[in-house]
């Protein structure tokens, strides 16, 4: 009778943080779903359903798929830079965590995450300038051709990718040195005795152990990598004239569907394809590591 | 005796409380007697003219609050498209936006009808030509007041022509080439250090579109014509739509005399980056301001050009709103339009106004006002799906300005031209506005 009145004071305990989790998580994705299947017009009256339609022209509409492999790339692109160097710059600070500069590395690191992103993105635009900025002063010192970083159509996602792997650097590193300060001490003594040296022990330990960071920090680095916007806007925006060459990424897509073509049923149909996207690599990812991870 | 103590504690509550909400009803209705209304706008340099216009209506309206929010205009589309349709905004508000954007608010009764007052003012044609009145109607019925206009002509730099032996501007669109050749400058490797002739290469938005289509308008090409009955098909599949994308691609990549990641528009001109480019009549001002020693002068295009008018519209309860509409008038009254043309540089749509006073200290303003005769206008199609078209022709036209292969390849520039015309034609007959 106790633990049935437990249970139910539990649930009662729980139920508002439940309904505001409902209606501003799981509402928005359900009407998301929903306004897909609509002609979803933002300023008509009439907003009929057309089943799959916004789908099927999706298949052929040459923006989007740009903006869907541009996308891929960049989020792609983000998580194999990231999480190679989170790791090894977090093993580093790790090792050197007595160090008096320990502090210093870990701000150092973990600053760009938390910088605002539209200064951050502008200081970058300075670096990627053609003419004045210091990436092609650099190349040129070193007798290398200067390129037009944000102009050509390959080197400008290179340079949305190096923006948002700067960003997205810090916040994994810091994970990582907590999966590392929770790594145990005895095993890595246990090898140093067997002889393992430190680049082994890294090898050999700790990145198996640290599989369940990596899953975490993986999935959190190519979901932010999916959701890529505000990086590409900031590079290829400027008040008048030669801004930059505008590399389309899927939220822009939808941005300028819903807002400019007013057409959010369509733009729907377009965060649907990237919510199962998203889901989908997220399970292999889970699905990859978990099973290495029992092997 | 308990009972009654109680009552009167009870009173007493009620009473502090009956004197919080009175206090708070006097100082609302305090605060709702001042008028307050809201602008938005899409043009920042336009904040100082409302300004100044709320400054004037000081005299009659003593309590008159007004709020200018003008914001960059893309971000200002999207606020009127939220605000509009989910009611967003808070008393009256004033919005400025072009006619053919409104087109898509009025077609679902989102932007009220003006009162007859100002309806009477906008279709007096001694205030405002037939053009302009129409704009701002929807199936007769008047909803706006116009004010400005967005006009280009080229800005050319006087002291640059005169080192490259060039007596005027040029004449024609082979004279834009020729003329850009010889004005850009280089280094000693041959790269260009100053652009011939800035011209819009990159970029998001539709601003490429609408570049590219003053110019093809040179060569009698358009964007969109109508069709007759509400319908409109492409007409830039042809001989004007190459000629006009050839002349880009010459410059890009055969006489080199621009590139996309050169420094352009008005900021470079005015910094003396660029010889000469393409652009509204608010650059004047803008060149007044950053950089007033710049020797430079303007000439009318070669055929015509675009005429984009921008209206007000206002939006809240009808009585409230009276206060919106007055404001409109306002900005159109003779003082206030000569000011906006002195200080920001927009032209004005309202006829029969004295402008000379600034038109003969500025004589860059003759070429937006003195016009050849028979000079065309064309102005952009009020239909919903306009933006849809212009960013999507956009979009394709930087795939384009980075293809070097077609500048020498007429067939691949026709080939570019048709897929371009059949997207378009795709939004319109989606649009059910594509003409058989």
């Amino acid at each position: 009778m106790l633990k049935r009145k437990r249970f139910i004071f539990a649930i009662l305990a729980i139920l508002p943080t439940l309904a505001i989790f409902a209606y501003v998580r799981l509402y928005p994705i359900a009407d998301t779903l929903r306004l897909s299947l609509y002609q979803w017009n933002i300023l008509s009256k009439n907003k009929p359903f057309v089943g799959l339609a916004n789908f099927r022209e999706l298949m052929g509409d040459h923006l989007f798929i740009s903006a869907l492999v541009n996308t891929t790339i960049i989020a792609f692109g983000v998580l194999i830079l990231t999480i190679p160097m989170a790791l090894v710059i977090a093993a580093l600070i790790f090792h050197r965590t007595r160090s008096k500069m320990a502090g210093f590395y870990e701000t150092a690191v973990f600053i760009p995450h938390v910088v605002s992103l539209v200064p951050a993105a502008m200081a970058w635009k300075w670096i990627f300038d053609a003419r004045l900025g210091p990436l092609n002063a650099l190349l040129d010192f070193f007798g290398l051709p200067m390129q037009n970083w944000l102009f050509d159509p390959v080197l400008s996602v290179i340079c949305i990718i190096i923006l948002c792997s700067w960003q997205a650097l810090g916040y994994a590193v810091l994970i990582y040195i907590v999966g590392f300060k929770n790594l145990p001490v005895s095993l890595y003594e246990a090898a140093k005795l067997d002889g393992a040296s430190g680049p082994q022990s890294f090898w050999h330990l700790s990145i198996p152990m640290l599989k369940p960071i990596t899953l975490y920090v993986s999935v959190v680095t190519l979901v932010s990598g999916f959701n890529v916007y505000a990086q590409a806007f900031v590079l290829a925006s400027d008040a008048q004239g030669a801004p930059g060459r505008q590399v389309r990424v899927l939220v822009l897509d939808m941005l300028e569907n819903s807002f400019r073509n007013y057409r959010v049923g369509y733009a729907a149909s377009e965060a649907v394809v990237l919510l199962v996207i998203v889901l989908v690599l997220t399970l292999i990812q889970f699905s990859m590591l978990r099973e290495r991870g029992k092997a | 005796m308990k009972n009654a103590s109680v009552t009167v504690r009870l009173s007493t509550r009620a009473l502090l409380m009956s004197a919080a909400f009175a206090g708070s009803l006097i100082c609302g209705m305090a605060s709702a007697s001042a008028e307050t209304l809201t602008v938005w706008s899409g043009y920042p340099e336009m904040a100082p003219f409302y300004e100044h216009v709320a400054q004037g209506m000081k005299a009659a309206h003593p309590k008159l609050e007004v709020k200018v929010e003008a914001i960059a205009l893309r971000e200002h589309e999207k606020r009127v498209a939220l605000g509009l349709t989910g009611g967003g905004q808070d008393g009256v508000t004033v919005i400025e936006l072009s006619g053919s954007t409104a087109t898509r608010y009025l077609e679902n009764d989102l932007l009220p009808e003006a009162p007859d007052d100002v309806s009477a003012f906008v279709k007096d044609a001694k205030n405002f030509d037939k053009f302009f009145s129409d704009t701002a109607s929807y199936d007769g019925t008047v909803h706006g007041v116009p004010l400005f206009r967005g006009q280009g002509a080229l800005y050319y730099n006087t002291d640059m022509f005169k080192a490259a032996g060039l007596a005027g501007p040029p004449k024609t669109m082979e004279e834009y080439s020729t003329y850009a050749e010889k004005l850009t400058k280089r280094d000693a490797s041959g790269k260009a250090t100053v652009s011939g002739w800035s011209m819009r290469l990159s970029g998001g938005g539709q601003g490429i579109a609408e570049k590219f289509w003053i110019n093809m308008h040179q060569f009698g090409g358009a964007i969109l014509i109508p069709a007759g009955d509400g319908k409109w098909k492409t007409n830039f599949a042809n001989e004007a739509g190459r000629k006009a994308l050839k002349q880009y691609l010459a410059n890009i990549f055969t006489t080199k005399t621009v590139t996309p990641e050169m420094p352009a528009d008005a900021d470079a001109f005015e910094r003396g980056q660029t010889a000469m480019f393409i652009r509204e009549s608010w650059v004047i001002g803008d060149i007044a301001k950053k950089a007033p020693d710049l020797k430079y002068a303007t000439a009318p295009l070669p055929k015509g050009s675009i005429a984009l008018p921008t209206n007000l519209y206002v939006v809240g309860d009808e009585d409230d709103a009276k206060i919106g509409w007055e404001f409109a008038k306002a900005a159109n009254a003779p003082e206030n339009l000569v000011w906006l043309l002195q200080n920001v540089g927009w032209l004005p749509n309202r006829s029969g106004i004295d402008y000379s006073s600034v038109t003969s200290k500025q004589p860059a303003f003759a070429a937006f006002v003195d016009y050849p005769k028979g000079y065309e206008f064309f102005t952009l199609p009020s239909i919903g799906p306009i933006e849809e078209i212009l960013t999507r022709v956009a979009a394709q036209l930087v795939v384009a300005f980075a293809d070097a292969s077609m500048a020498s390849d007429d067939a691949k520039i026709d080939a570019f031209l048709k897929k371009t015309s059949d997207e378009v034609n795709t939004i319109l007959a989606r649009e059910n506005l594509l003409a058989k």
